[in-house]
């Protein structure tokens, strides 16, 4: 039906299923008739953003029961079991507490750095997941330079982290925020140059056309992902990009057992909610990037009879929350590193590891390879 | 340089995670020990030492547990004509001695745990729900 190739991203999607369904020309017609036919497209791609948004809200307020249940599994618990069937409406009930609970703002703070800083957090977490293909023409915009937007826009966080640190006024907070921005600003040199190595592989910076070029199969079995061609890649990625989250071992930025909780230290309520959902926002959006460059995105065998977009969306999901796992799976495992030996490996180690598989992806794209 | 003699094929952060793993899958004699608490109770020992009850037919309202009580949870108090003693359990460290000490083995102690309550005075338990007949249920 609409398996057609032409189709790059989601608004052709409906459109082309609208067509199919033969009610597109009206609707279409009907705003042609005011010569405001790009409201029709602005309505369309309005309602696919917040398809996305809530979709993305949903499955980190799931994460997080997610998290707990991980960890509980881990430590041979059970976790959350009393709200809902395996205590799975825990975050809901988690939401309605943070959103029941007092706002409290401290007294010497600076009231409008302090309001502003979650929303900074916030924004750009979910602003990440515009160029990520969750399926074959999933995608809310196809944008040429995909990953440099990705890479531009989760450089923002740490300016709002500082933000909260430096308007709580509380030294646990100012230490864990400066602690998240150099964290963020070392590690942010080894995830960007990782990246590239595989846009090297590509030519091009747009996320669809990184997962497209993963789409082959060598010898008809093994798949063309670049976690094959750039194993070194990978793993400094996904260091750094658990560094980038923040979270253990590399959790610096609230450290429990040394500063309160970092920099969200003085939030409560619905901001610290706020930041609490940003990072888990980070997280899927991290895995769905991780996925995206090295584990063949959304690519996968083809099931018969069942349209590809279905297919490819539930691959990326089961690839993403392998991901999930493997990073909830590390929190649980490994202790919390100095931040000396954070700083050591990321300079000392991972920017000339980088650096040396930046120049193999150049040799393996000169000698033809890929 | 003492950061570069480190094991960096990670090994020990690999065979941590195949630790973790076998938690998660249950591999091996891991089984999940947590006790839904409300909904499911442990199984408490024969000898557990909960609150306290006294045989009313027994008791002879001597003082003898009085004077042993290390923390003077009780006192001997007139109930029903007749001498029992009274404790406060909230001074009671739950030792057992008075049950040692009993010379009519009236007292004993219940597998009745849950003994939080709201006020200090509420945690005091007189005669009237301490006492019990002998062979019907405390």
């Amino acid at each position: 039906m609409w398996t057609g190739d032409t189709m790059t991203n989601a608004y052709e999607l409906i459109v082309n299923i609208l067509t199919a369904i033969g009610v597109y020309d009206q609707i279409y017609n009907l705003f042609e008739i005011f010569g405001m036919a790009y409201v029709l497209k602005i309505l369309i791609v309005s309602v696919l953003i917040a398809v996305l948004f809530a979709f993305v809200l949903v499955t980190v307020m799931f994460l997080t029961w997610m998290e707990r249940k991980v960890v509980a599994l881990v430590q041979v618990r059970y976790g959350p079991m009393v709200t809902g069937p395996r205590g799975l409406l825990q975050p809901v009930m988690d939401g309605i507490k943070l959103i029941g609970k007092e706002d409290i703002i401290p007294a010497k703070a600076d009231r409008w750095i302090f309001t502003l800083a979650p929303f900074i957090v916030f924004v750009p977490a979910l602003l990440i997941f515009i160029p990520i293909p969750f399926g074959n023409s999933l995608i809310i915009s196809d944008l040429r330079v995909g990953l440099l937007y990705i890479i531009a826009i989760s450089a923002v966080s740490p300016i709002a982290v500082l933000l909260a640190g430096w308007a709580s006024n509380n030294k646990y907070s100012l230490l864990g925020a400066m602690r998240a921005v150099a964290q963020d600003i070392s590690y942010t040199i080894p995830l960007a140059l990782a990246a590239i190595a595989v846009v090297i592989f590509t030519g091009s910076l747009s996320t669809v056309d990184i997962v497209n070029a993963q789409g082959d199969y060598w010898f008809g079995i093994i798949p063309k992902w670049f976690i094959f061609l750039q194993p070194i890649g990978f793993v400094l990625f996904l260091i750094a990009s658990i560094a980038e989250l923040g979270r253990i071992p590399f959790d610096f930025q609230e450290s429990e057992s040394e500063l309160v909780a970092g920099f969200f230290t003085e939030y409560s309520g619905m901001k610290f909610a706020m930041f609490f959902l940003a990072e888990y926002a980070h997280l899927f959006a991290v895995s769905g990037i991780v996925v995206t460059l090295f584990l063949g995105g959304w690519n996968g065998p083809v099931i018969p009879f069942i349209p590809v977009q279905i297919t490819s969306l539930v691959y990326f999901l089961i690839k993403t929350y392998a991901v999930i796992f493997f990073t909830m799976w590390l929190r649980d495992t490994v202790p919390r590193m100095r931040i000396d030996q954070l700083l050591n490996i990321g300079w000392k180690i991972m920017v000339p590891l980088a650096l040396l598989n930046l120049l193999v992806a150049g040799f393996l794209v000169t000698a033809g390879v890929i | 340089m003492a950061w570069m003699s480190k094991n960096w094929t990670m090994t020990g952060i690999i065979m941590g995670l195949v630790v973790t793993l076998k938690h998660v899958l249950h591999i091996g004699d891991r089984p999940t020990v947590t006790v839904q608490y409300p909904y499911e109770r442990m199984k408490l020992a024969p000898r557990f030492r909960g609150r306290h009850a006294v045989d009313e037919d027994a008791c002879i309202g001597c003082g003898i547990c009085e004077v042993n009580c290390p923390n003077s949870t009780i006192r001997i108090v007139k109930y029903k004509g007749r001498w029992f003693p009274e404790l406060n359990l909230g001074m009671c460290m739950f030792c057992g001695l008075c049950v040692d000490a009993c010379p009519m083995n009236a007292i004993k102690m219940t597998q009745d745990y849950e003994l939080a309550d709201y006020t200090r005075e509420s945690v005091v338990y007189g005669p009237d729900r301490l006492l019990f007949k002998r062979g019907e249920k405390w």
